[in-house]
């Protein structure tokens, strides 16, 4: 496995704000990775160090085993997918998707024929007279692909490039960029603060907290396996268990997680509270408190379902109980 | 006192009813201001500068005719109108290089404090009198004044006297040559250059730039291919300033140059001392025109797209 | 009532003889005063006492007839005839090259000089002088003259230069420096006058009399003298202190110039001194006119009394560098001037100064001449070099 991009004791720092504090990344050529994390986790500055819109304050980035620190954003082998497209509104699609190809200095008809071709791709290939101005919002996000990935990069950055659509467009971007990925082969870094996202995109996925990174592994590993009450609570949407909760259950004291759709009501098990209950369509979601601790189950169809207020007993298989040694 | 509110009351009802009628309302004073002072004065001129002044008399004959304009193009006065034109160009250029890495630092990196200085800096020239600054810049340049006496000191006198040497923008010192008019100028006007483009570049996001660069434009590129053609608006809009402000003004040139005439002396001269009204206003609608000119060209060069 | 008689009969004289003054009315006694009186005045012109302690001549008018003097000060005749037409205004001195031009204008009134005693006292060369008396009619009462002299550097000339040929043709100085961007020419179209004057001594075959009055022939001549002379002026002066900046800042040698810029140059201690050379030389004559409709008549004729029978005459002519227009001022104690100081003002020199005035088409000693209107347009072809 070549490595596309590493980073290593990477840290950014603004006065006494750490942004990104002494990150160890390694990512493969070809892979999808996924940057996960809360806004201001520093998930984005990454990215930045990356494209190299940002200079680190210590570390060393290599981008295809070269040095890339010294190395100005126009000379890097990478381009970024802006959240916010920065389509140049003074051209039209066809000439924002030639731009870069224009400044390296390839001759108009060639570069208009290439820019074509990439509208196609992304299934704009009529749109090449439009101003940027007259597009739907996920039209102008593909505009943004193509533009970047006419100029053949190592590596593609995309920021939170699905922020600004609607569910129903989002999801089916997801799948066309994924499907994008596969057949270019190229390396994909994504930026987002959806982990349904991260989680169906990726290939691996970094979990970013407070300029740190907390968690990197495969979505199985981040979405069964959290290192961590954080990550189980931002990705998963798990039960994070206190350590006086987990220790009289297998005597040491950890933390503990539990995914809600592995919580089931029971005959015995443990006495709960009904506090809320929502209908999802698919499975039913039912907030309860065993002893002092909120937990969420997910029932699903067909299930018995209880009513607020109600006392019922549940209980869990221990496998799926996830012991957090980190606190 | 009822039949004066139910009165009211139908009014409003009315207005209400037809919005359109209370548009009319309010915008009729602001439009008859604009039609009758404004667009009258400048009819009234361009109708004077339609008759012409008998050759015996100096009496203004009030029939129709171009005579006058043609008179705008006899070699003197034609001299006058070709060097106001090259003087706000150039004004006009060197206002924008200088200004838009003025503009640009303060668009992108100054804050707080800084931006508060750079208003100051850049707005300080306009709060004292234009004239003390023309009267200020001309004991600058004056051959004893404080520039020769830096490029003296500096054992650079004979660059300074190369240069006055040359004709058309030289002369005796920098204060009685055409370069000392263009500093001038150029000092005076500046700022109206600047605002402009600031507030032009501060609407230029900056992930534009950094596309850009991300997609391999150098420097030079980005700010040939992205931020001038974003920040153009800016820059026609003090264009517009700069220019028109000097084709039209008749002061500077009076204090700091070669007496040479501009536009603006042009015309203060024949409607005063000689009463050549006609002519006076053939001089003044050349400014008009070219401004006119010149913003059909900015127009068709797409400078107002970006807008 | 005598008086009353006289200005009737005037009236009708003027009425008899100049038709277009009937619409204005002469003024034919003095009331009470008004209580102020406004006046456009040259920079320099009406002292208070302010800018020097020992010239104070306003003072004691207003001390004598309760009427206070406002004064808005112009620095060109544009300015000055441009302020009277927007009204408002009493008085004005003008000089010749704007009094004619608001007489035709109406701008300004008849003047009765049996309003104002002391007029007996005025120097007789002005009396009847043409910039302000107009088909018989008094239009103005005579202020103050002056030539425009020949000032130059003591430093480059040891002595006096004896020609204008040092500011119009281009020549080596006593220094051994070329003229050239040493020396300066007045910045209005009035200067055509001077080039005549020069041309009416050195070249007496074109046969100029007045310098004001040019056939197409004179006037051609002038303005080929006037282009030669652009290539060795540096700046056109137009505005007096710019000038005086000029000659301190800019190492001029020469140029003609007011007296009133010698005297301020040589208070300073610049190196520089004035002549009047051997063409002799144009000069400016002012006289006090009234406004056609104004506010304050009264006023007005106390004014022009005062400016003639006051300290006014004796201290305004050392103060300005000028020649009073009464000449009992010169010598009889009334402020500061002397015989001495009168000559050196260039009173003698009275007939050797051609006075402003504005060059019209009809002119007296030409079947047609130039009219001022083409001196404005050629002088600015001129200084632009062409």
């Amino acid at each position: 496995m070549t490595s596309a991009i590493r980073l290593s004791g990477v840290s950014r720092h603004y006065g006494a704000v750490k942004a990104v504090d002494n990150i160890d990344l390694d990512i493969a050529e070809g892979e999808f990775f996924a940057m996960l994390g809360p806004s201001g986790s520093g998930k984005t500055t990454t990215l930045r160090l990356i494209a190299g819109f940002e200079r680190p304050t210590v570390g060393e980035i290599q981008i295809y085993g070269e040095v890339a620190q010294g190395i100005p954003p126009y000379k890097r082998p990478v381009n970024t997918v802006f959240q916010d497209y920065a389509l140049f509104p003074h051209l039209n699609v066809r000439d924002n998707v030639a731009y870069g190809l224009m400044v390296a200095g390839v001759a108009k008809y060639a570069r208009h024929k290439s820019a074509d071709d990439a509208l196609e791709m992304v299934a704009l290939g009529a749109y090449g007279n439009r101003s940027p101005s007259e597009l739907s919002g996920g039209q102008r996000q593909r505009v943004a692909l193509a533009r970047a990935l006419v100029n053949k990069p190592k590596a593609l950055l995309l920021d939170e490039p699905l922020g600004a659509l609607d569910l129903k467009l989002r999801e089916q971007m997801q799948e066309e960029l994924k499907a994008l990925q596969r057949s270019l082969g190229i390396t994909f870094v994504f930026v987002t603060h959806d982990q349904g996202e991260a989680l169906s995109m990726a290939d691996r996925v970094a979990v970013f907290n407070e300029g740190r990174i907390v968690q990197i592994g495969t979505p199985e590993d981040i979405y069964y396996r959290p290192e961590s009450p954080f990550v189980a609570d931002f990705v998963g949407s798990s039960n994070v268990l206190p350590p006086r909760f987990v220790a009289p259950l297998i005597g040491r004291q950890v933390y503990g997680s539990l995914r809600p759709e592995a919580v089931y009501l029971a005959d015995q098990g443990h006495p709960a509270q009904v506090t809320s209950v929502s209908f999802l369509g698919t499975a039913t979601r039912v907030s309860i408190t065993v002893g002092d601790v909120a937990m969420t189950m997910l029932l699903p169809k067909g299930a018995a379902i209880p009513k607020a207020g109600d006392t019922v007993q549940v209980n869990w298989d221990d496998a799926d109980l996830h012991l957090m040694a980190a606190p | 006192m009822s039949t004066l509110s139910g009165m009211l009351t139908r009014i409003s009802d009315t207005l209400w009813r037809k919005p359109n009628l209370l548009i009319l309302l309010l915008i009729l004073p602001p439009a008859l201001w604009l039609g009758i002072i404004y667009l009258g004065s400048l009819f009234a001129l361009l109708a004077q500068s339609f008759f012409s002044i008998d050759e015996f008399s100096g009496v203004i004959k009030y029939e129709l005719t171009l005579k006058t304009y043609g008179e705008l193009f006899r070699p003197s006065n034609f001299d006058i109108i070709v060097r106001t034109v090259v003087m706000a160009i150039a004004v006009t250029i060197g206002a924008a290089i200088i200004g838009f890495p003025v503009a640009y630092f303060a668009a992108r990196y100054a804050r707080g404090k800084w931006k508060a200085l750079f208003y100051l800096g850049v707005m300080m020239p306009l709060w004292s009198s234009y004239l003390v600054k023309v009267y200020s810049w001309k004991l600058i340049l004056a051959k004893e004044g404080i520039l020769n006496w830096m490029f003296e000191t500096l054992r650079l006198g004979w660059l300074l006297d190369a240069y006055l040497s040359i004709p058309i923008i030289g002369g005796n010192s920098l204060s009685v040559s055409a370069t000392g008019t263009f500093l001038v100028f150029l000092y005076v006007w500046l700022p109206f250059m600047i605002l402009p483009i600031q507030a032009s570049l501060e609407r230029v996001p900056h992930t534009m730039l950094e596309a850009s660069g991300d997609l391999g434009a150098r420097p030079y590129q980005t700010f040939r291919h992205v931020l001038l053609p974003l920040a153009l608006p800016g820059v026609i809009a003090g264009s517009i300033f700069t220019f028109s402000l000097t084709l039209g003004d008749y002061i500077i040139p009076q204090i700091v140059g070669s007496s040479r005439r501009f536009i603006g002396q042009a015309v203060y001269a024949y409607q005063g001392t000689a009463g050549n009204i006609p002519l006076a206003a053939a001089f003044a609608v050349v400014p008009i025109i070219l401004m006119a000119l010149y913003l059909w060209i900015a127009k068709r060069q797409g400078a107002f797209d970006a807008l | 009532m005598k008086n009353v008689l006289k200005s009737s009969v005037a009236i009708l004289m003027g009425l008899s003889f100049a038709g277009q003054a009937m619409a204005q009315t002469m003024v034919t006694e003095i009331g009470e005063g008004e209580g102020q009186v406004n006046i456009v005045a040259w920079p320099g012109y009406l002292e208070r006492g302010e800018t020097s302690e020992a010239f104070d001549w306003i003072t004691s008018f207003e001390e004598a007839t309760s009427c206070v003097v406002n004064v808005k000060t112009a620095n060109t005749s544009d300015e000055m005839v441009a302020l009277m037409n927007e009204g408002g205004f009493d008085l004005v001195t003008a000089s010749g090259d704007a009094s004619l031009r608001m007489v035709a204008g109406k701008r300004v009134q008849p003047i009765n000089i049996d309003l104002i005693p002391s007029w007996s006292t005025v120097d007789d060369r002005l009396k009847n002088a043409p910039w302000h008396y107009v088909d018989d009619t008094h239009y103005g009462v005579p202020y103050m003259w002056g030539p425009n002299v020949l000032m130059y550097s003591t430093e480059v000339f040891p002595e006096a230069p004896t020609s204008w040929d040092v500011v119009f043709k281009a020549m080596d100085l006593p220094d051994g420096k070329p003229n050239q961007g040493r020396v300066q020419a007045y910045d209005g179209p009035i200067h055509i006058a001077d080039a005549a004057n020069y041309l009416m001594f050195h070249n007496p075959e074109l046969g100029i009399t007045s310098p004001y009055e040019l056939n197409e022939d004179q006037y051609a001549a002038a303005l080929d003298l006037l282009r030669e002379q652009r290539k060795i002026v540096s700046r056109y002066w137009h505005d007096a202190f710019i000038q005086i900046d000029d000659f301190k800042n800019e190492g001029m040698a020469a140029s003609g110039t007011w007296p009133f810029q010698v005297g301020l140059l040589q208070g300073d201690g610049t190196p520089v001194a004035s002549t009047i050379p051997q063409e002799g030389a144009t000069g400016w004559s002012d006289s006090t006119m009234m406004h056609a409709e104004a506010d304050n008549p009264n006023c007005s004729y106390m004014w022009m009394e005062h400016t003639l029978s006051s300290n006014l005459q004796s201290d305004l002519s050392v103060w300005f560098g000028a020649n009073p227009a009464v000449l009992a001022a010169c010598t009889d104690g009334r402020g500061m001037q002397t015989a001495e100081g009168c000559t050196a003002n260039g009173l003698d020199d009275f007939d050797r100064i051609k006075f402003w005035t504005t060059p019209v088409s009809t002119c007296e000693s030409q079947e047609t001449c130039v009219p001022y209107y083409r001196w404005v347009s050629d002088y600015i072809g001129v200084i632009g070099g062409r």
